[in-house]
């Protein structure tokens, strides 16, 4: 493996497979789940839209990238740093915004939780609590910085939970479906803010018309990267292999039911 | 989770600065305030004590500022749960302890009184202290007050966050438990006590690991890095 630093700062997935163990009596007769199976890739694109079915492995693979979950096989590395290894520089350059802000903001109120974010920069209280409100000034929402976290809307509260994980200067956001809970205005507010990070963006989501405007899509399907190319081949891609073709009928959706129940009793699949 | 919002502002409430001189005290004389006025309370078990630290707990918070109804208000859960605790003990205290006959149910309602007069006094202390803190202090107080445990190998930044999470986490299971009863009166299913309770735990146990798992993310907790 090359040496760590900004020379290599690449995120790289080498041969990963994750697995869980199981009730024997369960779903898998060996006794394990595998979540994620032998992927291999190199996330150095600097806008990559992750797509795929629910319990597909998408959010498994998103979190072997900030060091969440641990590989049962293989090696992930970010700009050379171990996951496993070297879980404090790997979380230092990747920032995790996830589905729910609720999970994600810790403090009562706005200013406070990306004050928090701060503690592990160093800065003193004052200056911490000045950044947090330069910075809520900057995205503006300098009106909410003293507001409970309870009261602001859910693009507010994801905005939020954004300007937290930014405060630490990570060089990676990774997003869990950051607009699944969000209505369609906040959802294009939260679409915008991506956009203009500068940062390396790397985002699971079922909005397939914001997956278009990608550098590069991975499709996951069954624990494998299914598809991997360029945004618009991706979602015609995943599209067509869902069969996205009218209005299903009452035996194709038994016939889907069959498959999920096939996929749960099999050795793969689920989503953490 | 909107129903937690309004929880989380009523039970131990949240910080707005109101430049008070209560405001302005530092914080560890707010900890002491805290422990002087309810650990006697709860010691000495006696109703003038507890009346006292009720006015004085109250007084308190209306010269720190705070609107008397975010100040002194309780939710009808909280009512309840009080009650219910002053009434259990009470008859523990009356019946079983004291013989439960002529003054001596007198005694036991007083019994009863004073321990839910003590957790008013514990709630209204502790909203003394975090109403009138931004958290960000209250966490830094705590990790400074343990700091010297560091030399042990005291995880004081990790006890710091841990205490504060572990605030942030109870209006969380209020609103959780008024959701499930919500979902289950929908369903006609309100009196059906056991799996609405179930269904709490299993919400902790979730809201634990994502909390986990939110401050892991973030790097949070480790310490020689914070």
């Amino acid at each position: 493996m090359a040496a760590p630093g900004a020379a290599d700062a690449a995120i790289r997935l080498d041969g990963v497979t994750v697995a869980v163990a199981v009730d024997p009596e369960g779903a898998a007769g060996s006794g394990t789940k595998v979540l994620l199976d032998d992927v291999t890739v190199t996330l150095a694109e600097r806008r990559i839209a992750v797509i795929g079915p629910n319990g597909s492995g998408k959010s498994t693979f998103l979190r072997l990238l900030n060091g969440l979950v641990r590989p049962t096989a293989g090696t992930v590395s970010v700009a050379g740093f171990d996951t496993a290894r070297s879980v404090a520089e790997v979380r230092r350059r990747v920032g995790f915004v996830f589905t729910d802000p609720m999970a994600q903001l810790l403090m009562p109120t706005a200013a406070e939780d990306i004050e928090l974010s701060l503690r592990r920069v160093g800065l003193e209280r004052r200056a911490r609590r000045a950044r947090a409100l330069a910075l809520l000034e900057e995205w503006g929402l300098a009106r909410i910085a003293l507001s409970s976290v309870y009261d602001l809307s859910g693009g507010e509260r994801q905005l939020v939970a954004l300007i937290s994980v930014l405060a630490s200067g990570p060089s990676v956001v990774v997003a869990d479906e950051p607009t699944t809970l969000l209505d369609l205005r906040n959802s294009v507010r939260l679409r915008a803010a991506f956009a203009g990070l500068e940062q390396q963006v790397i985002v699971a989501t079922h909005d397939l018309e914001w997956a278009l405007g990608f550098d590069r899509v991975l499709v996951i399907q069954d624990g494998r990267v299914a598809f991997d190319g360029a945004a618009a081949d991706g979602v015609a891609w995943y599209r067509g292999s869902v069969g996205q073709g009218g209005v299903w009928e009452r035996g194709e959706i038994l016939r889907c039911a069959q498959d999920d129940r096939r996929r749960g009793q099999g050795d793969r699949g689920g989503e953490l | 989770m909107s129903g937690r919002g309004t929880a989380a502002d009523r039970l131990l409430g949240t910080y707005r600065p109101l430049g008070s001189w209560v405001e302005a005290w530092p914080v560890g004389v707010k900890y002491l305030v805290l422990l002087g006025v309810t650990l006697p309370c709860f010691l000495a078990q006696r109703w003038w004590l507890t009346g006292a630290a009720l006015l004085v707990t109250a007084a308190l918070l209306l010269a720190a500022r705070i609107p008397a109804r975010r100040a002194l208000g309780v939710t009808g859960g909280l009512v309840a749960l009080i009650a219910g605790l002053a009434l259990y003990q009470g008859l523990i205290q009356g019946f079983w302890l004291d013989g439960a006959r002529g003054p001596a149910l007198g005694a036991a309602a007083v019994h009863g009184l004073v321990l839910g007069g003590n957790l008013l006094v514990a709630i209204w202390a502790a909203r003394l202290v975090t109403m009138t803190t931004p958290s960000p202090v209250l966490v830094d107080a705590l990790v400074r007050g343990v700091g010297p445990l560091r030399r042990l190998g005291f995880p004081a930044e990790r006890f710091g966050l841990a205490v504060h999470v572990m605030l942030r986490s109870i209006p969380y299971l209020m609103g959780s438990f008024a959701s499930i009863r919500q979902a289950a009166a929908a369903r006609g299913l309100e009196r059906r006590v056991g799996p609405q309770v179930a269904q709490v735990a299993v919400r902790a146990v979730a809201y634990a690991q994502a909390t986990g798992d939110a401050m892991a993310a973030r790097g949070l907790g480790d310490e020689g890095r914070a």
